[in-house]
């Protein structure tokens, strides 16, 4: 029993000095990027890898003299944060319509949704690009925001989840005489905020990190996101201000970060329950 | 024919799903209907109105372009590189984070955060990190893997697998936590069963773990094909429009682009694309028959 036990008890520290090494070298970028967004623009041209010999902000304060920081910001938070509100609130809808009400034909409508995340996106995006050209809906919030309002995975973890929910709540709702929307409202919506959370964080960060969208839509200046700044950024003087591009990536990274930290538990489950029925 | 009245609850049934069913009509029905009828026409996005009806001449320029399938060969080559590296990383740190289940808390953040990082910040970071004289180069000159500085970036064959590798490091945390869940939810008396019956290490691996672990593979493989051939921002942020010299980081996506943005060709572009998609499609297709062979359909 001695011998197994001890055994056990190496194994495991073996599994921590393996986890504790790959966490090192996973994170290892994040850290290059923070620690030269506080060096010269000289210091990491020479010494990219050494640690900064004093903090120099030069490149949070320069940041903001080459692009519009406020501005992107603006865009990217308003553009994201919409976009969020309305995929989570119509995931809900939709689930809601698919699992708790008589919507005639709802093993198909099921199908077709599951069958739709199929669909390269890739396919569609020259003739969507040329409808938005036709609608003159180039260079607008509305195009980065409407295509992503509604997506196929969301619905479907969301209808997941509310499978699991009493119908016996909604029948004493309804002998109350409240109405359906009420009940959607007051009763489905609450009782389903873990996978809404989830939901709310998978489109958060897809928003929040797209580049092609913005990309192929917006050529106005005042209309850039922070993601689409940092790429003109960086493409349009390579290796100059090099300070200020890692000051603005760590800028960009911070709130997702931090959305992530909040949620976490939430996300990790977007990606757990896959595969189980 | 008989009508039939609606109750109440379809009529509500119909308004909670309306939103979904506008959106898919607008914009997954009709634009594919629209790139389809592109491929068809000699279209200028600035001048619409003179397109011209030029039959399968788009679909035949497309099929026959040796950049097309050179960039077909491109994405298959980087992606049997970053198939096989991230499916053994992931499955590898869900075994190993099941074993530390209750603390491994900590390791799961951590491997997450490549995830959540946007493809633009990461890959201009792993750019500079890959560079000649960035970090990972000096390691590999000092342990002698290298012999100088390498310039991947402007070879014939480094790019792709250089990607793939950087798309392993961004992506594995996904895989992990896919497979960790799959892990979690086998019954731990089969394996008490199998010691019993005095089963080796890689038998209870093979005849326990990978069988019950397939719907999360499946999952895995599938999304795999219909996200990674459609791989477009990573070679945009380290290469031109045509996957730099040699064109050796041309991606099909990237060239769909060039072509419609570059060259401005909507109706080759749409061609492209419906070829692509057509591709996806089929290998999604020919991949779930040949992994649900000899299971029921569920």
């Amino acid at each position: 029993m001695e011998m197994a036990y001890k055994k056990k008890q190496m194994q495991k520290i073996f599994i921590y000095a393996v986890l504790v090494l790959c966490a090192i070298v996973v994170i290892y970028p994040f850290f290059y990027m923070v620690m030269n967004s506080f060096k010269t623009g000289p210091e990491i041209q020479h010494n990219p890898t050494a640690l900064p010999q004093g903090l120099s902000f030069a490149g949070y304060t320069g940041m903001f003299d080459t692009l519009n920081v406020p501005l992107l910001f603006f865009n990217t938070t308003l553009v994201a944060g919409i976009l969020t509100l309305l995929n989570t609130f119509i995931s809900a809808m939709v689930a809601y319509g698919i699992v708790k009400t008589d919507v005639p034909g709802k093993k198909i409508l099921f199908r077709i949704i599951l069958a739709s995340m199929m669909i390269p996106g890739i396919l569609l995006t020259i003739p969507t690009y040329m409808m938005m050209y036709s609608w003159d809906w180039i260079n607008t919030y509305r195009v980065l925001i409407f295509p992503g309002s509604v997506s196929a995975y969301n619905i479907f973890l969301v209808i997941q989840f509310m499978k699991q929910v009493d119908d016996a709540y909604l029948e004493a709702a309804r002998i109350d005489g409240a109405g359906e929307w009420d009940i959607f409202c007051k009763i489905v919506l609450p009782m389903c905020k873990p996978v809404l959370a989830t939901v709310f964080i998978l489109a958060f960060m897809g928003a929040w990190n797209d580049l092609f969208g913005p990309l192929l839509y917006i050529r106005d200046k005042s209309l850039w996101t922070l993601q689409l700044g940092l790429y003109r950024f960086n493409t349009s003087t390579p290796g100059t201000y090099l300070e200020q591009i890692y000051a603005a990536m760590t800028f960009i990274t911070i709130p997702v970060v931090i959305v992530f930290l909040f949620l976490q538990k939430n996300f990790i489950k977007a990606f757990t329950g896959i595969g189980l029925k | 024919m008989k009508h039939r009245k609606l109750s109440q609850r379809q009529k509500w049934g119909i308004f909670f799903i309306s939103p979904w069913v506008i959106f898919f009509l607008v914009f997954q029905i009709y634009p594919f209907l629209l790139a389809f009828k592109n491929s068809f026409l000699d279209i200028n996005i600035l001048q619409p109105e003179k397109a011209r009806f030029v039959g399968f001449w788009n679909w035949i320029q497309a099929a026959a372009d040796p950049l097309f399938w050179k960039s077909m060969f491109n994405i298959c080559y980087n992606q049997a590189i970053y198939i096989v590296l991230s499916f053994i990383i992931g499955l590898t740190f869900a075994l190993l984070l099941k074993e530390v289940l209750s603390k491994g808390g900590i390791f799961r953040t951590i491997y997450f955060l490549p995830v959540i990082t946007s493809i633009t910040v990461a890959m201009i970071v792993f750019k500079y990190i890959s560079s000649p004289t960035g970090p990972i180069q000096a390691l590999m000159l000092q342990w002698g893997m290298i012999k100088e500085p390498v310039f991947w970036a402007s070879t014939k064959w480094l790019p792709m697998p250089v990607i793939a590798v950087f798309n392993s490091w961004k992506w594995f945390g996904v895989y992990m936590l896919i497979f960790l869940g799959g892990l979690v939810s086998i019954n731990q008396q089969l394996y008490e069963a199998a010691d019993i019956d005095g089963a080796g290490w890689l038998n209870k691996f093979f005849r326990i773990t990978i069988p019950l672990l397939k719907p999360q593979i499946v999952f895995v493989l599938t999304m795999n094909i219909i996200n990674g051939l459609q791989m477009f921002t990573e070679v945009l942020m380290t290469f031109d429009l045509y996957g730099g010299r040699y064109n050796s980081a041309l991606t099909p996506v990237l060239y769909m682009y060039a072509k419609a943005f570059d060259k401005m060709e909507m109706g080759d572009a749409s061609a492209l694309g419906l070829l692509l998609g057509l591709i996806i499609y089929t290998l999604t297709m020919v991949q779930m028959k040949l992994l649900n062979r000899g299971t029921e359909e569920v």
